[in-house]
C-alpha cells in the first residue's frame, strides 16, 4: 500500500513539475513574442475607449503590465506531511512608472481605500481551495471540504520604510464560516537598487468555525478512518516565519524566491489527522520570474 | 411548469434591464454622461492656464533610513517654475486653442490636499473644480488647464513624495539619489466646471531600476548639485529640463496638441 502511495505521490510530483515547466515555457514564449520591452517605449498603443464611465478615472495614458509564473512547492493540504509542486500565474497591471508596492507571499488580494502613506487599510479577499479526499489517502473517509472565499479587511503600518506590520482579518464563506486573523511583520532590506531581501515572523489566529471543517473528526469520520473523534476548537493556529529575495535584473525582468514556514498550534496541531497522519511543520517554497512591459491607451 | 415560469420571468427581467440600458445610453442625457474626452474637447476654443507646482523643493530619504525619515523643504519661488510652465504650455497649446491669460491665487491651488480616505475623495469630488469656479478670473473661458503637484509612491513602502525634489535611497551596498518633478494636469470645463480629463506626467524613460511615477532622473557624475540650496543653478537647470521635456508629452497624451 505504501509503495502504491509513494508511486502515486511521485507521479503527482512529476505531473506537477511538468505543469510548471510547460507554464514557464509558455510564459517565456509569450514574453519572447512581445515586440518592444518596457524601456522607455510602449510595446503597443490601444485606441481611446468609445465612452467613459462617470465616477471612474480616465484610462488614457501609459500602463505597465507584469506577467509571469511561479513554481510553488507546498503541503498537499493544511496539516499534510507530503508536499506538491504547482504552478501559479503572476499578473498585475498598474500606471506606468509607479513603484511596485511591497508584498509578502502571504498577503491576500487587497485594495487600500485608506492611505495615509505609512498607514494603509482596506478590503482584502482570499480564495481557499477545496480539500478533496481523492488523491490523498490520509484523507479517505473524512470527506471533502468545499472551497471557501474569505472576505475581510487589512491594515498595515510602515513606521519606517524598511519595516512593515500587517494584519488581515477575514470571514469565510463556503468551505468554512469562521474568522481568520493573520499577523505578520517584515523587515525589508534593500541590498542594492536591484536586490531586496525581506522577512519576519508570522502568526495566525482562527475561530472554531474556521478550524473545525479541516481538523475536527466526527463519529462518522472516525468510523470511516479509524481516527479518534476530535472536536477542534479555535485559538492560536500557526506561528512561523518567512523570507523572500527579489532580484530585478533590468526594468523588465524580475526573479524572486521565498520560503514560508508555519508550525501548527492549538487544536490544529492536536488533531489526530495531524498527529497520526500529518505534520505540524508546514513549509512552502516558491520561485518565479516575471516580465513587465508598457502599453499606452490613447 | 413552475420552474419554466420562473425562468421566463428571469429572462424577461434580464431583457428589460438590457433594453433600459440601451435606452439610457442612447438618450441625450446619458450621451453627455458617457461622452468621451475628445468629444468634450471638440467644442473648446479658449483656455486659461493655471500652474501651482513650483513653490517648494523637498529633500526626502528612503530605503534604509534612520527612525526619523521625515523630509525637509526649502522655497524655490525665485526659480519661477510656474511662470515657465504657463509659458511652455501656452506655446504648446497655441496651435489649437486661443490661450487667454488668467489670474489666480497660486498658494490656494498649491495648498489643496487630497483626503487619505478614498471614498471621501469620491463623495467630495475634485477640489479644483470649485477653486476654478471661485478663484480664477476671468470666468467664461471654454476650459481651464490646471497644473498642480502630483504624488508618487517611494519604493515598496507606503510613503509618498510630492511636487519637486530629490529623494535619496539608501541600500546596504549603495546609495543613490533621484531628482523628480511630479505634476498632474486637469482640464476643467469652463461652463460646468467638471474635470474633463486628469493625467499625471509620466516618466521620461524607464531605464532606471528605481522608478517614480513621474518625470525623474538619477543624479550621477553628469549632474553635480548641492541639494539644500535654492541658489544651485545646476539643480534649477535639471528641474527645468525635466519639465520642459515632459510637459509637451503629457499635453499630447491628453490630446491637447
Amino acid at each position: 500500500m505504501s509503495r502504491i502511495q509513494a508511486f502515486l505521490r511521485c507521479f503527482a510530483v512529476k505531473i506537477a513539475r511538468r505543469a510548471v515547466s510547460v507554464s514557464l515555457l509558455a510564459a517565456y514564449c509569450a514574453i519572447a513574442a512581445l515586440p518592444v520591452a518596457a524601456s522607455g517605449q510602449t510595446a503597443f498603443t490601444l485606441p481611446a475607449p468609445p465612452f467613459e464611465l462617470p465616477f471612474l478615472p480616465p484610462v488614457s495614458g501609459n500602463w505597465t503590465v507584469t506577467i509571469g509564473a511561479e513554481g510553488q512547492y507546498k503541503p498537499d493540504f493544511e496539516g499534510a506531511k507530503a508536499s506538491m509542486l504547482s504552478a501559479v500565474p503572476i499578473f498585475s497591471i498598474r500606471r506606468a512608472g509607479s513603484a511596485d508596492p511591497f508584498r509578502s507571499p502571504r498577503d491576500s488580494a487587497s485594495i487600500a481605500l485608506i492611505d495615509f502613506g505609512d498607514l494603509r487599510a482596506g478590503p482584502a479577499a482570499k480564495f481557499v481551495p477545496a480539500r478533496l479526499q481523492d488523491g490523498h489517502p490520509e484523507l479517505f473517509g473524512l470527506g471533502d471540504v468545499n472551497a471557501a472565499l474569505e472576505l475581510g479587511g487589512f491594515i498595515e503600518y510602515f513606521p519606517v520604510d524598511w519595516f512593515r506590520l500587517r494584519n488581515e482579518t477575514r470571514e469565510g464563506f463556503g468551505g468554512h464560516r469562521g474568522v481568520v486573523s493573520d499577523f505578520s511583520a517584515d523587515f525589508i532590506v534593500p541590498v542594492t537598487r536591484a536586490i531586496t531581501i525581506s522577512g519576519g515572523p508570522r502568526f495566525a489566529w482562527e475561530s472554531t468555525e474556521a478550524i473545525s471543517p479541516y481538523f475536527s473528526i466526527n463519529a462518522a469520520q472516525a468510523m470511516a478512518t479509524g481516527l479518534p473523534i476530535f472536536n477542534a476548537m479555535g485559538g492560536a493556529h500557526t506561528a512561523g516565519a518567512g523570507a523572500q529575495v527579489k532580484y530585478q535584473i533590468n526594468p523588465q525582468w524580475e526573479v524572486h524566491s521565498y520560503v514560508e514556514y508555519d508550525r501548527l498550534l492549538g487544536d490544529a496541531a492536536n488533531s489526530p489527522l495531524v498527529t497520526a497522519r500529518g505534520s505540524v511543520n508546514q513549509t512552502t517554497v516558491g520561485i518565479g520570474a516575471s516580465y513587465s512591459f508598457d502599453f499606452k491607451i490613447q | 411548469m413552475r420552474a419554466a415560469s420562473r425562468y421566463a420571468w428571469i429572462a424577461m427581467v434580464i431583457l428589460f434591464c438590457i433594453a433600459m440600458t440601451i435606452l439610457l445610453v442612447l438618450s441625450s442625457g446619458a450621451h453627455a454622461l458617457f461622452e468621451t474626452r475628445d468629444a468634450k474637447l471638440a467644442s473648446v476654443k479658449t483656455v486659461g492656464i493655471i500652474s501651482a507646482v513650483g513653490d517648494q523643493f523637498t529633500l526626502a530619504k528612503a530605503g534604509l533610513t534612520g527612525l526619523d525619515n521625515s523630509s525637509r523643504s526649502f522655497p524655490i519661488l525665485s526659480w519661477g517654475l510656474d511662470d515657465l510652465i504657463v509659458q511652455q504650455a501656452t506655446t504648446a497649446l497655441s496651435g489649437r486653442f486661443q490661450v487667454k491669460p488668467v489670474s489666480y491665487q497660486r498658494a490656494v491651488f498649491a495648498g489643496v490636499k487630497e483626503s487619505p480616505i478614498k471614498p471621501v475623495e469620491i463623495v467630495r469630488g475634485d477640489p479644483f473644480e470649485k477653486l476654478v469656479k471661485t478663484e480664477v478670473s476671468p470666468q467664461g473661458l471654454d476650459a481651464y488647464i490646471v497644473i498642480t503637484k502630483a504624488k508618487a509612491n517611494l519604493g515598496g513602502g507606503g510613503r509618498k513624495v510630492e511636487g519637486i525634489g530629490i529623494v535619496t535611497y539608501r541600500a546596504v551596498l549603495e546609495s543613490y539619489s533621484q531628482l523628480y518633478a511630479l505634476y498632474e494636469i486637469r482640464i476643467v470645463d469652463g461652463k460646468t466646471f467638471d474635470v474633463i480629463e486628469k493625467m499625471a506626467a509620466t516618466p521620461l524613460d524607464n531605464a532606471a531600476n528605481v522608478r517614480l511615477a513621474g518625470p525623474s532622473r538619477l543624479i550621477d557624475e553628469n549632474l553635480s548639485t548641492s541639494p539644500g540650496d535654492a541658489g544651485d543653478e545646476n539643480l534649477h537647470r535639471a528641474i527645468v529640463d525635466l519639465i520642459v521635456r515632459s510637459l509637451p508629452i503629457t499635453l499630447s497624451d491628453m490630446h491637447l496638441r
